[in-house]
């Protein structure tokens, strides 16, 4: 073999390759070995418990995965509804159990194809889902009722758009809404940290936020409409404190209001749902999981007043990290996305939704998503990981990390009341502040080598045939006709639709966003009418005085402006 | 390497609702901690805006991140927009998610770099310095 001839020397080196840091992704030092010493104050009952008991460290089902595996759910959304939705088909065929949906960046930007600044990101990430005729097309063959829908968007205005959507088609054809089920993410406090979306500002992110929280409650109550999300902030930057003390300081903020101002109570509202991170540092992770439920169970009894056992669980959807996915030696993402949903079935989380290893070069291609969903087949039936619950439970390693983590977050909780709560922190801007200075310090220890990412900054080696397999595979972005047709297709919704049922059911919502009425009614009837995610978002940014377009490019459009001056005569 | 006598100006740039921040906002502070005066335009720019920033603020460069794999579509606005306005001698370079295919037509209009992810920050550094050394 000639590759042998080719070097007629090499150094040895017995520590090439040897660890250089001692302490975890975060930060944390850790020792050689962890002793009952490390843990002697822990009190198996109060602290640990078993499965199914609070305080829920060990997981919140007492059977947990024998009784009901974690869903394996992930996002679905190509550049077009035709695309997605024989994507979601065949996913499901092969072993997907929950649906998360996602739209393209101006979509969640709260504009319309035909906005000029739509242009360069249409269909990037996604559907351009501008109104409910893309839906119906998007979700064809699916069935909607009893099924888990997840909603990731970035913004509020597209969690209202993207929820009503589902009882306006579920009463189109004549289902019962209260036969949804799923979750959407709706935390105002990511959507001002990590997108800045333009869309609307904090005081009506704040208000519709807890509509739709109070709106569900009472119509579908299957249907959890907070999910407070650390996925973003620690893609952005965050570190595991940050991201744990964001997660409940959003649950803690948005469900006080709740408390105080729509008179429902936590009893009412039921388990809570989080999406978390799932990062490259294995215990870190499984710590990370333990940690919050026990801190949720003890917030929602003692800060919260609940009383029942769901009120104080705490159900975790997981991402697993984009961020630590890299486009150098892409096939070397199936051994991080492996040990990452590995560490999602040992911390006990309830759904999980893992990344693909094309995904640091585009959007997922379906031979990448199947991987993902053998991964977690094999993960169950090879490796028979989730036979027994909380399995590390017990360790003296994971259980100091476990009180670590949530010692931490509790500080970082309390210097956020002292700084005046969440939405002070917020406006202030110390929250992106903290993650930014985290982010910084990575970036640094990364440039000096102090962080090692393979194939990145050490043993880059070099790619060969099944590499560059997975990079020609990656979904591109489309291509300028398949823009200009989209953009057609909007123009074409407009022209054909029922005027005059858009513009009463946008003079509704405009009536009832100024009156302080709960806009999720009005918003189903807006998007029955075929109404778009521009215009319900510029009705309601003109019903608080803002201009119409957020991104200040164009004009109201004339038949808006008629609606709101035949309301305001 | 020549020495640059002037602080080189450079505008990071995202044009479109790309929401993915961490690359400018990386990049801000490796040019800053290089001796550069950065203005980073923040999300949701038009390539117009972009351009007129870039007059306003006498930039030498236009850093162009996006992470959608449309850098294609943006690149081509912005040089339009730079065309229009008559000042095509500022430098355009480019880097985030660009489609391995698409960088050698952006290397033909004269949009540089074409950087992907954990490329080594001394490397765009030192890109951006020989720009504008010329």
């Amino acid at each position: 073999m000639c590759a042998i001839n080719a070097r007629k020397e090499v150094a040895f080196n017995r520590s090439f390759g040897a660890i250089v840091r001692t302490e975890l992704q975060s930060g944390i030092p850790v020792k050689v070995i962890y002793t009952p010493e490390d843990i002697k104050n822990l009190q198996y009952k109060q602290d640990i418990g078993d499965p199914g008991e609070y305080p829920y460290t060990r997981g919140i089902y007492p059977e947990m995965y024998r009784n009901r595996l974690w869903i394996k759910s992930f996002i679905v959304c190509y550049s077009t509804a035709e695309d997605t939705n024989k994507a979601f088909k065949d996913y499901i065929a092969s072993g997907q159990t929950g649906l998360r949906l996602l739209a393209d960046l101006p979509t969640q930007s709260g504009i319309d194809p035909d906005h000029p600044l739509a242009w360069n990101s249409m269909m990037c990430g996604g559907v351009p889902t501008y109104s409910l005729n893309v839906y119906e097309k998007m979700l064809g063959g699916l069935p909607i009722e009893n099924v888990d829908y997840e909603l990731a968007h970035s913004s509020i205005s597209s969690a209202l758009f993207f929820y009503s959507m589902f009882p306006a088609l579920m009463e189109k054809k004549g289902l019962n809404i209260a036969n949804l089920r799923g979750a959407n993410i709706n935390d105002p406090f990511r959507s001002r940290i990590v997108y800045d979306t333009p869309d609307w500002r904090d005081e009506i992110n704040r208000r519709v936020c807890l509509d739709l929280i109070e709106f569900s409650a009472h119509n579908t109550p299957k249907w959890k409409a907070f999910a407070p999300n650390g996925v973003d902030p620690q893609q952005t930057g965050a570190n595991v404190f940050q991201e744990v003390a964001e997660v409940l300081g959003s649950a803690m903020a948005i469900y006080q209001d709740i408390i105080k101002e729509r008179r429902l109570k936590l009893d009412d509202i039921g388990t809570t749902v989080v999406s978390m991170d799932a990062e490259s540092d294995f215990f870190e992770t499984i710590a990370k999981f333990r940690a919050v439920r026990r801190m949720w169970a003890r917030i929602a009894k003692e800060k919260l007043g609940a009383t029942t056992e769901r009120a104080m669980s705490l159900r975790i959807g997981i991402r697993t990290s984009g961020i630590s996915l890299q486009t150098q030696k892409p096939l070397n993402n199936a051994a991080r996305v492996t040990l990452q949903i590995l560490s999602c079935v040992l911390g006990g989380v309830n759904s999980l939704d893992a990344s693909s290893i094309d995904e640091a070069i585009g959007l997922p291609s379906t031979e990448a998503r199947h991987f993902n969903i053998d991964a977690q087949h094999i993960i169950t039936h090879e490796a028979n990981v989730p036979l027994v619950a909380d399995p590390l439970g017990g360790s003296y390693y994971v259980e100091w990390l476990t009180n670590t983590i949530e010692e931490g977050a509790y500080k970082l909780l309390e210097k956020i009341e002292g700084r005046g709560g969440m939405w002070e922190c917020l406006k202030s801007g110390w929250l992106r502040g903290q993650i930014e200075e985290s982010r910084l310090k990575v970036q640094k220890e990364k440039s000096e080598g102090k962080r090692l990412i393979v194939g990145v900054n050490a043993f880059q080696g070099e790619e060969g045939s099944i590499n560059r397999a997975i990079e020609r595979t990656a979904y591109k972005v489309p291509s300028k006709k398949a823009r200009l047709q989209t953009i057609a297709s909007i123009k074409k919704l407009r022209k054909n639709r029922n005027q005059q049922q858009v513009k009463e059911a946008l003079k509704d919502l405009y009536r009832a966003t100024k009156e302080g009425r709960n806009i999720v009614r009005p918003t189903i009837e807006a998007a029955k009418a075929y109404a778009t995610i521009g215009e319900i978002v510029g009705v309601v940014r003109i019903a608080y005085g803002y201009k119409y377009d957020p991104l200040a490019a164009i004009e109201t459009p004339p038949f808006i402006k008629e609606l709101i001056r035949e309301v305001n005569q | 390497m020549v020495r640059h006598k002037k602080k080189i100006r450079i505008i990071i740039a995202k044009v479109g609702c790309d929401i993915h921040e961490r690359g400018a906002l990386t990049l801000m502070h490796a040019f800053r901690n290089a001796g550069m005066e950065v203005i980073y335009t923040g999300r949701y720019q038009t390539p117009e805006g972009v351009v007129k920033t870039a007059i306003q603020e006498d930039a030498d460069i236009i850093a162009l991140s996006d992470s959608t794999g449309s850098m294609l579509h943006i690149a081509t606005a912005v040089l339009e927009a730079l065309k229009k306005e008559g000042v095509s001698d500022i430098h355009v370079v480019a880097g985030g998610l660009i489609p391995r295919r698409d960088i050698p037509i952006l290397e033909k209009m004269g949009v540089t770099g074409n950087f992907g992810p954990g490329t080594p920050l001394e490397k765009i550094i030192d890109h951006i310095v020989r720009l504008c050394s010329f």
